[in-house]
């Protein structure tokens, strides 16, 4: 790894604390906000409480609430300009999939029309491959061609798939887990396919929404500059408190996208379509632009391959999108633990591939989104901090009129931005406490990321023995 | 009698402790945190305004996007 990639964390870390230390400065120079004695009133005439009408001054609410909203219209703007210009550029060598080349190079030419050939990197799924490949015969466009990626498996995965009528193609030597996999399949897959023959990748812990692919081959359809078309994942039902947070979070992401009119942050690994030309040209483009290795699809040294991907696609122009009506179910984890191994993943692996990019213009908006999550580290445990502080010195329970107003627009925000969700959604998020301590655990992973990445901390990931065997075999038909 | 003996404790700190300067500091950094959130989340809850749905664009389709050439959109 190197010395930048190890920086990474601390340049981010260190960029959130500067702006907080700057704050905290510009505060001290101005005196900080007087204290004074707390009154007494009574609720309902009944129930006697210390209360304390102390308040930030209107300049102070209004520097505040200017900065927040210049911060993310600034992001959002810069983010805009970008991707117009990446849309319009004509630079063949450094984008060569930006839509303005991709429509010189298909103009006036049909290559048919679109299919879908679906890869399921699977090792030992037996449980729930069968339910992946039935989903998609339940789809509303069938896919022309499943191919199950039978990674290392010592379990029934491969006969469960060769019985339901679908394809299964064998890993040979194979120590790079799921991108090593795909990279296999791709490299005999991708000469062979056309224009539109599109490819599709999807976890085997997945189930798609029964329209995902017929909405996906429509958008294919009418856009031939569209590169790439990710899945918009929703937790599945169950798992108690711990599933229902994840299934929270995952519902407040797909509204932001939504919101954002389906551009990308990744195309997610659980479910995304891709033109083979978007494919070749990453593979051809690894080891020159792009780290890598060259012929490589994916590149095997991410712990996040699909993150990844999308960076690398994004930096060769491509265009994509995620639907509201491209919706898949994705597995939530039903472990404090097991989430703790999810998300750290996920964290280190957004955090060295932006080491592995650095800071380019196609990288801009997730280098301002961890120095987002990095700030609010800051902010929610200098608040937690004040709290602590406050219970500690305090002899009676004061209570904060302004403060307690500004709690409940928060269990509104909370509440609205996962309406659709559900009611248990609803009422976790106007709880506000539990997702609070969810934000606090997401944090700790986050700083665990930071210090993981500084100190070149290698995680230990399971290395799956090699198998021996090769090719892709056909189903048995009944 | 006056002195610490007097001074009204809190679990742990000093009722006093509060209206010290580093306490004051700390106040006004969360306060100030805690509304630029306030205002994020205001514009979460708040219905999206895209402007450039308003404008006049010169930005619309010359040609075709679709994979059929002879489509005429």
């Amino acid at each position: 790894m190197g010395r930048f990639q190890r920086a990474v964390g601390v340049v981010i870390l260190g960029t959130a604390g500067l702006g907080a230390l700057l704050l905290w400065i510009a505060i001290r120079s101005n005196g900080g906000a007087a204290a004074h004695a707390p009154r007494r009133g009574f609720v309902f005439g009944v129930w006697e409480v210390l209360y304390d009408t102390q308040a930030p001054s209107s300049r102070v609410l209004l520097i505040a609430t200017g900065m927040a909203l210049l911060f993310a219209a600034g992001v959002a703007l810069l983010e805009r300009r970008i991707a117009t210009r990446a849309r319009r550029s004509e630079d063949l060598h450094r984008l060569p999939l930006a839509p303005r080349i991709v429509m010189a190079e298909t103009r006036g030419i049909y290559h048919g029309p679109v299919n879908v050939t679906v890869l399921v990197p699977a090792h030992n799924e037996a449980a729930c491959i069968g339910d992946t490949i039935r989903s998609l015969q339940a789809q509303s466009h069938s896919p022309e061609r499943v191919v199950v990626v039978a990674d290392n498996c010592s379990d029934a995965t491969e006969s469960i798939a060769l019985a339901l009528g679908v394809e299964v193609f064998r890993t040979v030597e194979n120590t790079r887990k799921k991108a090593g996999a795909l990279n296999q399949v791709l490299r005999e897959l991708l000469p062979v396919q056309d224009e539109n023959d599109l490819v599709m990748v999807m976890d085997a812990d997945t189930t798609l929404d029964p329209g995902f692919l017929e909405a996906a081959v429509r958008r294919m359809t009418a856009d031939r500059a569209l590169m790439a078309i990710g899945g918009l994942f929703h937790g599945e039902a169950g798992k108690g408190l711990l599933g229902q947070l994840q299934r929270n979070e995952y519902a407040r992401y797909a509204r932001e996208m939504k919101r954002r009119r389906g551009r990308v942050f990744v195309l997610t690994g659980t479910a995304s379509l891709f033109r083979p030309r978007a494919l070749r040209a990453v593979a051809a483009e690894r080891g020159h632009s792009l780290p890598g290795v060259p012929g490589d699809v994916y590149d095997t040294i991410a712990l996040t391959e699909d993150n990844e991907l999308t960076l690398a696609l994004k930096s060769l122009g491509g265009l994509m999108i995620s639907p509201p009506d491209c919706t898949v179910v994705t597995e939530v984890m039903a472990t404090w633990k097991a989430l703790w191994v999810q998300r750290l993943r996920w964290q280190r692996g957004a955090l060295e591939n932006l080491g592995a990019y650095g800071l380019t213009p196609q990288t801009f908006r997730y280098w301002a989104q961890q120095l987002g999550i990095g700030y609010g580290v800051i902010a929610l445990s200098t608040y937690l901090l004040l709290m602590v502080l406050m219970v500690l010195s305090l002899d009676h329970w004061v209570w904060f009129p302004f403060w307690v107003g500004i709690g409940a627009v928060f269990a509104v925000e909370r509440t609205v931005t996962v309406w659709r969700a559900g009611p248990q959604a609803r009422l976790l998020g106007a709880m506000l406490f539990p997702e609070l301590v969810y934000s606090m655990f997401l944090d700790i992973v986050y700083v665990k990321g930071i210090i993981d990445i500084s100190f070149a901390r290698t995680a230990h990931w399971e290395h799956k023995a090699p198998a021996p065997a090769a090719q892709i075999q056909e189903p048995e038909r009944a | 009698m006056s002195g610490p003996l007097t001074q009204a404790w809190g679990l742990l700190l000093p009722q006093s402790f509060l209206g010290s300067p580093v306490f004051a500091v700390l106040a006004a950094f969360v306060a100030i945190n805690t509304v630029m959130y306030l205002a994020l989340a205001i514009a979460k809850i708040l219905p999206k305004v895209y402007l450039s749905d308003h404008l006049p664009n010169g930005n619309r389709r010359s040609e075709t996007r679709s994979i059929h050439p002879d489509r005429t959109r």
